[in-house]
């Protein structure tokens, strides 16, 4: 019964960011915040008003994507790569998506996310901004910290992701239908400097893949862990030869 | 707080709790076509255009949308006939059932159009991807989306209508197959309708006729359960259990009946102990009776404990945390192979339940049947050349219609109690629920609402007694919504089973004995466990001739939650193994699978002996059955169905092995499947319905049914017969079901019986019409002979060509002379259930690495006799395929440690969506059915019979392996393949 809850939407990050206290609730499109039960949190900051919705390309190899930017503009936007719109345009349905944002995606840190597999496979930076400033932070990092320390950390505001575009990639993924959450999947992305393997579905949260071996995977309904694993192997395989590596 | 929205081009301020979502502003401004699914956006059906763009409701917070534009479908259209473009071409083409999700899927699609004049069907899908729909195969959706583009294109449309196609065979005999024969190239949302000579042209009947709810779903008009509100409501949440199987030592409601705004809080210490079966089936229903509405025990994690009534929906989910609960927990069981063995917690160990076979046992049935002595079945299996025996396991899934269970409750004028309800059984939940709140009969009123599909699920008395015990408590109205967690954990869902075949074939390929043995799980209670199980007999041991033929069936108790009705009913765990099983023995005896099916399956003429054995009125002993007695299949139009639908799918690829193994995918592998099906229609001597018709003053016509049109498009079917009758368009029929105090009784809408049953109810009721109509007529054109009136284009025609209309007549026997009104009633009961017969064809792909399997197309050809609406009826049959698609390859209730079930939400259940939908092709193939109306035979189940096993077979096609435990889901096939290996 959640008659204390206090809704604000700041227009600035500044006011925003004195917003932020612990037990705050920041509320990008809401997919994750309001579904189910009602916001647990006394208070909520909305960041509509902020202006951190869009896309940049300030190099042909280099996008930088505001925090609130939706699903649905990543899914459509001509600069991202094909191969990153789709997975946007998977990640979900056209009722969802076009109410949830990459910062939103981000901070939910979905171990089965698709999109979040390409955010990493593109070296993303995520800008934060909280009481003690603004910095920057390593995607991989930031989802494990996610994973491991929960949204228990003093809130900050997600502000924008920079990706690295260049080169090519491919992506591979099992799931029970065509259109289903995957099971595992896989994206593996060509750069000069060499091969990144990304995967869903193999940890507690998305993970850069550096031996498939070592990885763990935990279990559910969808599949154990050596199935996991063994998926890992095959899509790494595939999406490698689909890039005509080695070829 | 003050919001300020531009709702349907009006700006507005309301004034809302900063905790409500845009779904509870909207529906409180009245805007009821936006409708709830679930809580996390997943359905669709709260889908609104914020901005222009396609949003769930329920996900917005109605702050968010300060400042915005919000659209719904109520302001596309400011009157019923002035539809805009999108909303006439849902209509047109039928692109939706139910409707409940109706103006989500209209406003998807004003969406995409807005952005793309001319979408290719692949962003059409994606389109569509947002908004779940259990009814359809989105196939006619798709349809309506081009539809509209080329409408606001300008360009022009032709009338949706189906492909009439030439019979490929007499009707009778089987035809060759042509390898590289095509089918014609057809929009797959047209029906292709293979015409039967022996059935007469007429002018309403067999005609694509729009939908009679049509316009009022596009326009999202209040029509549903909770589509109302009532001064006073309050709202109610019912307390669950986190246990399999506790016991409940006490229950302390104090602090709960102590918070404001709490009205009543009601469990076993407050509510009288009556027993009860919840399966909404005729009187008296089958044992056993294992329920009531409060009990000291709990069975299932989402038992009932609990329920209250309280100002807000937040107040009663409040004081439901406040119950103090203290329970005793106990051991629990979720597999049915394992509820019987010793050492088990029985789970039924109350001293007043009544007819539970062996509660220690947990056996709350013990179901046999057989067409023989024990001694003639062990006789037929000695003399049989090859004996094969394959057991067979099919999960628990779930009905999951996108509107939960609704009940809305209040006391009105005369103290009665009302319930509105979203329910297939009006009449059965009046009888049912009378003596768990101490009233009688005619104290109730059950009103249907429109339904926003059911499935079977709502073949239920499932809530209605916790609203009318709350409302009669409080005196007020009350209303309970069950969320999807709710749904998934407490209504219903199909018997999980583990099936075991065995049939003796002789040396020519014919079945000489057959037995099917079965156990099954009825979960915490027995509901629908007795028949069920028997429609699993039935449908197991009918399809096939076989001179012996026996059925021994365990239904148990364990602690998953309830099995109950589930379109098919026991058919499609039977026929998954019937068929798995048959094509088993073909591959054993290198025999052409379909030839062989054919060599066996029940042709006209051919005797259903085990019916006589079966269900309700069953015998148990063979020798108190005259064979003569046995009912035989009248009319079978199956070989048509599998020549068309042979060559709609390719059947001769299948032996290609370049096809089967494509060079350029070395770990994929293809295949084609078939599966035989045949279906019962209505159950005999039991199903009945009533219908009274009455004539208005402009000569229109005012049908009432018991009937309930889930989004089948009965209502239309059930009108389609009424204008047949009486020479009129289907807009002069005005259609009213589903109500105890207006309508005659019906049992309600499953078993199939609805356009078989309900609708001979209507035909004989606008008989009795016609008659007094003609009467009149003759006087009124001084004709001597009434029979020899005619009537048709709203008018009677003396045989010489004179004619006088329908109005007149209805003005002069309503206000002239010899006053009457013209009406009519009329009842049926059949003593015939007449089977639909189908072909089910699947083609896939299977990944050999992964394990995934693909299904890329569905062909199902049926023979469903007449089929009184073309554009219903295929939607039936796409619907219905899907449904099984997923039992197939996706859905599964998944069970933790402690017996909770751990995919409660759409998205890790799945059922497929717009964007993950394989092709379809639906074939009709006409036989003339005398003992239905004009024809007709079933269509509601029988697509649910056949996918599974098709693709199944496929699988094994594809592959070598033979997997016998549903669904295929990529680890099992993974597994399957791998051990092969």
């Amino acid at each position: 019964m959640n008659t204390t809850l206090v809704y604000h939407r700041p227009t600035t990050l500044d006011e925003a960011v004195r917003l932020l206290a612990p037990g705050v609730v920041v509320l990008a499109g809401g997919t994750v915040v309001n579904a189910g039960t009602r916001p647990t949190g006394d208070v909520l900051v909305d960041l509509q008003a902020l202006d951190l919705s869009g896309i940049d390309a300030p190099t042909a190899a280099t996008l930088v994507v505001g925090a609130t930017t939706r699903l649905s503009a990543v899914a459509t936007d001509a600069r991202v790569p094909s191969w990153l719109r789709d997975l946007a345009r998977r990640e979900l349905p056209s009722s969802l998506r076009t109410l949830a944002t990459v910062g939103g995606t981000v901070i939910a840190g979905g171990p089965h996310s698709v999109l979040l597999a390409g955010l990493l496979a593109c070296d993303a930076v995520v800008t934060l901004v909280g009481a003690n400033g603004s910095g920057e932070v390593a995607l991989a990092d930031l989802l494990e910290e996610l994973a491991t320390q929960g949204q228990t950390t003093q809130p900050r505001i997600i502000t924008s992701i920079r990706l690295d575009i260049g080169g090519d990639a491919n992506a591979q993924s099992t799931a029970r239908t065509t259109a289903d959450v995957p099971i595992v999947a896989c994206v593996v992305r060509r750069t000069p400097k060499g091969l990144r393997t990304t995967m869903s579905g193999v940890a507690g949260t998305v993970v850069i893949v550096d031996d498939v071996e070592a990885l763990n995977p935990p279990a559910d309904f969808r599949g154990s862990t050596e199935y996991r694993r063994h998926l890992a192997r095959v899509l790494q395989a595939r999406a490698i030869t689909e890039l005509g590596v080695g070829q | 707080m003050n919001v300020n929205i531009t709702l349907n081009d009006v700006a507005q301020n309301f004034t809302v709790d900063p905790a409500d979502t845009l779904l509870e502003l909207l529906r409180r401004e009245g805007c009821f076509s936006v409708r709830y699914g679930s809580d996390s956006g997943e359905t669709g059906a709260s889908a609104i255009l914020l901005d222009g763009r396609l949003a769930s409701s329920e996900v917005i917070l109605a702050a968010q949308a300060d400042g915005h534009r919000v659209d719904t479908v109520e302001g596309l259209s400011a009157k019923r006939d002035d539809l805009d473009p999108v909303q006439a071409a849902f209509v047109a083409v039928g692109g939706f059932q139910s409707g409940y999700s109706a103006g989500a899927l209209i406003l998807a699609t004003h969406a995409l159009l807005a952005d793309n004049p001319s979408p290719t069907e692949t962003e059409i899908r994606d389109a569509l991807s947002g908004v779940l729909d259990r009814e359809t195969a989105y196939v006619k959706a798709v349809e309506a989306v081009k539809r509209a583009a080329s409408v606001l294109r300008g360009e022009a449309t032709e009338p949706f209508r189906p492909a009439i196609l030439a019979p490929l065979t007499d009707g009778v005999r089987p035809v060759a197959y042509e390898a590289g024969a095509t089918a014609p190239n057809v929009s797959p949302a047209i029906p292709r309708l293979i015409p039967s000579t022996d059935v007469p042209d007429m002018a309403v009947v067999g005609k694509p006729e729009l939908k009679v709810d049509g316009v009022k779903l596009a326009r999202g008009n209040p029509t549903f359960a909770d589509d109302v509100e009532l001064r006073g409501m309050l709202h109610a949440k019912v307390l669950r259990s986190p246990h399999a199987h506790a016991r409940i030592l006490d229950i302390d409601d104090s602090a709960a009946v102590a918070l404001p705004g709490v009205h009543a809080v009601k469990h076993y210490k407050n509510t009288p102990r009556v027993l009860y079966a919840s399966g909404g089936q005729s009187w008296p229903n089958p044992h056993p009776w294992d329920q009531v509405s409060f009990d000291n025990k709990v069975r299932h994690v989402g038992d009932r404990v609990a329920a209250v009534a309280a100002e807000s929906p937040a107040i009663a989910e409040e004081a439901c945390r406040l119950i103090k609960v203290t329970y005793e927990v106990l051991s629990f069981v979720l597999d049915e192979n394992e509820a019987m063995a010793d050492g088990v917690a029985v789970i039924h160990d109350e001293a007043d339940a009544v007819g539970v076979h062996d509660a220690s046992r947990n056996l709350a049935l013990h179901i046999k049947a057989q067409t023989v002595s024990d001694a003639n079945i062990e006789k037929a299996f000695a003399s049989a050349a090859h004996v094969f025996e394959n057991t067979y396991r099919v999960q628990q899934v779930q009905q999951t219609p996108i509107e939960p269970h609704v009940s809305v409750a209040w006391l009105d004028e005369d103290e009665r109690l009302i319930l509105r309800t979203a329910t297939q059984v009006p009449f059965h939940v009046r009888r049912i629920v009378a003596p768990l709140l101490g009233l009688q009969v005619k104290d109730i009123r059950v009103m249907k609402p429109r339904v926003g599909g059911g499935f079977g699920a709502k073949q239920e008395m499932l809530i209605e007694d916790i609203v009318g015990h709350l409302a009669l408590a409080t005196k007020r109205p009350v209303r309970l919504v069950l969320d999807r967690e709710e749904e998934f954990a407490s209504s219903r869902t199909r018997h999980p089973q583990t099936l075991t075949f065995k049939t003796g074939v002789d040396k020519n390929g014919k079945l000489v004995a057959q037995q099917l043995n079965v156990t099954a799980s009825t979960g915490a209670y027995g509901t629908h466990g007795f028949t069920v199980q028997n429609v699993t007999g039935l449908r197991g041991l009918s399809s096939y001739n076989c001179p012996a033929k026996k059925f021994d069936c365990h239904v148990v108790y364990t602690n998953i939650p309830v099995p109950g009705a589930f379109r098919g009913y026991g058919a499609p765990q039977a026929e998954f193994a019937l068929e798995c099983h048959m094509e088993d023995i073909a591959r054993s005896l290198g025999r052409e699978v379909i030839d062989f099916k054919r060599q066996n399956w029940v042709k006209v003429g051919d005797k259903l002996d085990i019916v006589m054995f079966l269900g309700e009125r069953g015998t148990l002993d063979p020798a108190d059955v005259d064979p003569a007695s046995f009912p035989p299949v009248m009319t079978s139009g199956i070989e048509e169905c599998v020549a068309q639908a042979m060559r709609a799918i390719g059947w001769h690829r299948r032996d290609d092995p370049s096809w089967v193994a494509p060079a350029d995918r070395p770990h994929i592998r293809r295949g084609i499947g078939f599966a035989f099906c045949m279906h019962g229609t209505a159950i005999p001597f039991l199903d009945m319905g009533g219908c009274s018709i009455k004539m208005n003053d402009d000569g229109s016509f005012n049908v009432m049914s018991g009937a309930a049109d889930l989004g089948t498009g009965a209502d239309t079917v059930l009108g389609q017969i009424a204008a047949e009758v009486l020479g009129v368009p289907l807009d002069d029929i005005i259609m009213y079901t589903g109500d105890t105090d207006m309508t005659p009784f019906d049992v309600g809408a499953y078993a199939s019986s609805t356009t078989y049953i309900s609708g001979s109810a209507v035909k004989k009721a606008a008989d009795v019409v016609r008659w007094r109509i003609k009467l009149r007529a003759a006087r009124l054109l001084g004709v001597e002979e009434p029979c020899s009136i005619e009537l048709h284009d709203r008018r009677a025609w003396a045989p010489d060509g004179r004619s006088i209309s329908l109005e007149d007549i209805a003005l002069n026997s309503l206000h002239t002379e010899d006053h009457e009104q013209i009406m009519g009633t009329g009842s049926h009961v059949s003593h015939e259930c007449p089977p639909p017969f189908a072909a089910q064809f699947a083609e896939i792909e299977v990944d050999t690495e992964t394990g995934q399997v693909t299904v890329v197309k569905l062909v199902m050809a049926v023979d469903c006799g007449v089929a009184i609406n073309p554009i219903t009826a295929s939607g039936q049959v796409e619907g219905g395929m899907f449904q099984a698609l997923g039992y197939a390859v996706c859905e599964e209730f998944a069970f933790d440690e402690t017996g909770r079930m751990v995919n409660a939400e759409f998205g890790p259940y799945w059922i497929f969506r717009a964007d993950d939908a394989p092709a379809t092709e639906v074939f009709l193939v006409q036989t003339m059915e005398d003992s239905g109306p004009f024809g007709a035979k079933a269509v509601a189940e029988i697509p649910t019979d056949g996918v599974a096993p098709a693709v199944r077979n496929a699988l094994l096609q594809a592959t070598g392996v033979a997997i016998n435990q549903i669904p295929f889901t990529p680890e099992r096939v993974y597994h399957a393949l791998n051990s092969r290996s």
